[in-house]
């Protein structure tokens, strides 16, 4: 039986989990990280800690005393007590149970959230016995190994999974281009931009391994498109301009231009660009907002960060030539060739290209500039390439759905045989999947 | 969450989204539920306005001969097709042909999300109606002269639902008996599943007066002797665990709802195990983080001081 289950494949990330089988092309759920615990929510201030907040548990080794909500002093089955998903926030909003994120930064913060997320995950949602399946879950790049490590103890331990395998994101991404007709190699080199909600990473992929020293991060992503948007509308009186509005006009009518200067004029020449977005407010009204110049704006800020923020200027392009640049010199033409985007702000219609012609400016430029330098020696030129392709939007998740259904993947994980034997400290490493010799 | 759902919830999302008028798109999705049971959610024929669920089963052959096949044509009635290859059961629903009312919709999707248990049902709707049965002829002698057929019940129905572990239902005139054999893998989940059997156990004894009589042991029951593929091992490795459904649960009105019971109890009774692991893991990194706290509160008894001369120059005392 055990080689029928399809694996399972959970991409947790810091807003939204995608969770589903693999070998199917979209994941099966899609929900936020978010879990719903009888209390009040643990509030911004014990963010960085990660665990419970300190004890005060009248006990004879802290000497504390007051009472405290948490978990380990019940005797019932308050553990059991909670929501996950879209549940938890539909909970969160009526009395008695407080929202917690378990995952900051890409990162598992607060562990026995997510254990319990985890196993809601499994029993309500995929409707699996851990103890049939393989799992295959994702990691943020410079994830630490001590991550991994509590991690495979709460798989194998708790739920006795079959067989866990963890792969870095950006790597999984790279593995989802190759659905596109532009991927002719399958190799795992490439620089990953993965921009979702919160912060876009540009990180360099060399072999399928992570080149962690010249990963760099944008803090411009999809939330700031939205806020910037939403300030737009502000600034023109729209008759709406809550956030979900926004969110709407972000998503349903932006797209990249090649140049702002001349598509202003487009515009101005055009009065058929600028659209109406018609909002249902509560209450049955129906208010009509004009979209206008925000449709191409409002990606901009990738490309031109000056019109947004006044911290951070460096556009787009420049970051991933820099980040390139500063990779080793021998994988430096994989890089440039295989540009893979990831994640929902990399869907905008000709991102792709607009972010190609920019990188292909500055690496011609500092090409001439060299040439000339060298006094009349003549370089082969350098491909650009920029990857978009359908999987986009789950780019992780897809390609952990493409690697895990190949009939090698049982054999890269883990089994519980082999934590057994060696310890948690066994997933610190994971032969590659998919990388030479792989399919 | 204390129950499981007995429902898929994938198939519920899908369908409710798909009925509720959004633009037709082509779906081909690949899900799993307990038991190795597999579902293929698609659109076949390059039709979107088609939906095709089926469901593969391990055991849809034990389920077939207890009637599976008139459980499910009841059920579904007029959407049941002819099932896909590589699956046992298949549904298909034209989305072009909903019932109008909402409810009827809501009715359909319900149903459907319920496949995996209306096909696992049909062994226990048998075992009601041949309770039934012989209640009838039961009623006919006293207890002592009862032929012997009535006095033994029905035949022992095995469903081999997992491939080390089944389900054996028998019916007899006063009482349906439903026997789980499990196999723990893991030495902590067989402490674990042996505490909450006994919970089970003890349940009658103290609060609830009316559940079913549950009995634990590592032997084939009695009910289960001279029946082909039961295991005697003796090795400790499979436990048996027998509910006793006495008749006030064998009432036609409760039959739907302890049926529904019934089935979830092996994942119910996993899922709780793995819970409750959860939970001692808490208190295990509760009680860490609190040890350590006590450990940078810490200081060495007397902690040793350079003494200084008066002109300033220092000694080890005792050197």
């Amino acid at each position: 039986m055990a080689n029928q289950t399809p694996a399972v494949v959970m991409d947790n990330g810091t807003g939204f989990s995608k969770l589903g089988f693999a070998g199917n092309d979209s994941p099966s759920f899609v929900f936020p990280t978010a879990i719903a615990t009888k209390g009040p929510a643990a509030g911004s201030g014990g963010s960085g800690s990660g665990r419970p907040a300190v004890a005060n548990k009248p006990s004879f080794l802290t000497g504390g005393a007051g009472p405290t909500g948490h978990l380990s002093m019940k005797r019932g089955t308050e553990d059991l007590d909670f929501f996950i998903g879209d549940e938890a926030i539909a909970a969160s909003s009526g009395p008695g149970y407080g929202l917690h994120y378990p995952i900051r930064h890409g990162q598992i913060e607060n562990w026995d959230h997510m254990e319990r997320f985890w196993s809601n995950s499994i029993f309500k949602y995929l409707r699996v016995e851990p103890e049939d399946h393989h799992f295959l879950l994702t990691e943020p790049p410079l994830n630490p190994p001590e991550n991994r490590e509590n991690t495979a103890e709460i798989f194998f331990e708790s739920f006795n999974c079959a067989g866990l395998y963890i792969a870095v994101q950006a790597v999984l991404a790279l593995a989802a281009s190759w659905t596109s007709s532009k991927v002719t190699d399958r190799s795992l080199t490439g620089t990953v931009i993965d921009s979702g909600d919160g912060v876009t990473h540009v990180i360099p992929v060399a072999e399928g391994y992570v080149i962690g020293s010249s990963i760099k991060s944008i803090p411009i992503a999809g939330r700031d498109i939205t806020y910037f948007v939403q300030s737009l509308l502000r600034d023109r009186g729209e008759p709406d301009s809550s956030l979900k509005t926004a969110q709407e006009i972000k998503e349903e009518y932006c797209y990249v231009c090649p140049d702002i200067v001349k598509e202003f004029a487009r515009f101005d020449n055009d009065r058929s660009r600028f659209q109406k977005h018609v909002v249902a407010q509560p209450g049955g009204r129906q208010v009509s907002v004009d979209v206008g110049y925000e449709r191409f704006l409002a990606p901009e800020i990738f490309f031109n960060p000056e019109i947004y923020s006044s911290d951070f200027l460096t556009p787009l392009p420049v970051v991933v030539d820099g980040v390139i640049q500063s990779s080793p010199i021998d994988v430096r033409r994989g890089l440039y060739k295989n540009i893979v985007l990831s994640g929902g702000s990399t869907l905008y219609k000709d991102f792709g290209r607009r972010l190609q012609r920019d990188i292909k400016h500055l690496v011609d430029a500092r090409i001439r500039a060299s040439e000339v330098r060298s006094g009349g020696a003549k370089s082969g030129g350098l491909e650009v390439q920029v990857i978009t392709h359908k999987r986009q939007r789950h780019g992780p998740w897809f390609g952990g759905s493409l690697l895990g259904q190949t009939p090698e993947f049982r054999s890269y994980c883990h089994t519980k045989a082999e934590y057994q034997e060696y310890g948690p400290g066994i997933v610190r490493r994971f032969a590659l999947l998919g990388g030479p010799g792989g399919s | 969450m204390l129950l499981l759902d007995y429902q898929n919830v994938l198939i519920q999302s899908v369908l409710t989204e798909r009925f509720s008028g959004a633009p037709p798109v082509v779906i081909d999705q690949t899900v799993s539920d307990f038991d190795g049971v597999k579902f293929h959610i698609s659109t076949p024929e390059g039709t979107k306005t088609k939906i095709q669920v089926s469901l593969q089963i391990r055991c849809y052959g034990d389920l077939v001969r207890y009637g599976a096949e008139e459980v499910l044509n009841r059920e579904y009635g007029q959407y049941v097709v002819p099932p896909e290859p590589g699956y046992d059961f298949s549904v298909l629903v034209d989305l072009e042909n909903l019932p109008e009312e909402k409810e009827a919709r809501d009715e359909l999707i319900k149903k459907i999300s319920l496949l995996k248990r209306n096909a696992m049902a049909a062994p226990f709707e048998q075992a009601y109606q041949e309770y039934y049965q012989l209640k009838q002829e039961a009623a006919k002698f006293t207890s002592e002269e009862a032929p012997q057929g009535v006095r033994e019940g029905g035949e022992v129905k095995a469903i081999h639902y997992r491939e080390e572990e089944a389900i054996y239902v028998k019916a007899s005139h006063d009482r349906v008996t439903v026997i789980f054999s499990t196999v723990f893998r893991e030495e902590t989940d067989r402490v674990f599943g042996k505490v909450f059997i006994q919970e089970f156990v003890d349940a009658r004894r103290r609060a609830i007066q009316n559940a079913p009589q549950v009995l634990f042991r590592n032997e084939p029951p009695l009910e289960l002797q001279g029946i082909k593929g039961v295991n005697n091992s003796g090795s400790g490795e499979i436990g048996y665990v027998t509910f006793v459904l006495f008749p006030r649960h064998l009432t036609p009105q409760r039959m739907p709802d302890v049926i529904s019971h019934i089935q979830t109890f092996r994942d119910y009774f996993h899922y709780h195990i793995k819970a409750s692991k959860a939970y001692i893991h808490t208190r295990m990194r509760r009680r860490t983080a609190d040890f350590l706290q006590v450990l940078r509160r810490a200081r060495p008894e007397n902690e040793e001081k350079e003494r200084k001369t008066a002109s300033g120059r220092t000694f080890k005392v005792g050197s």
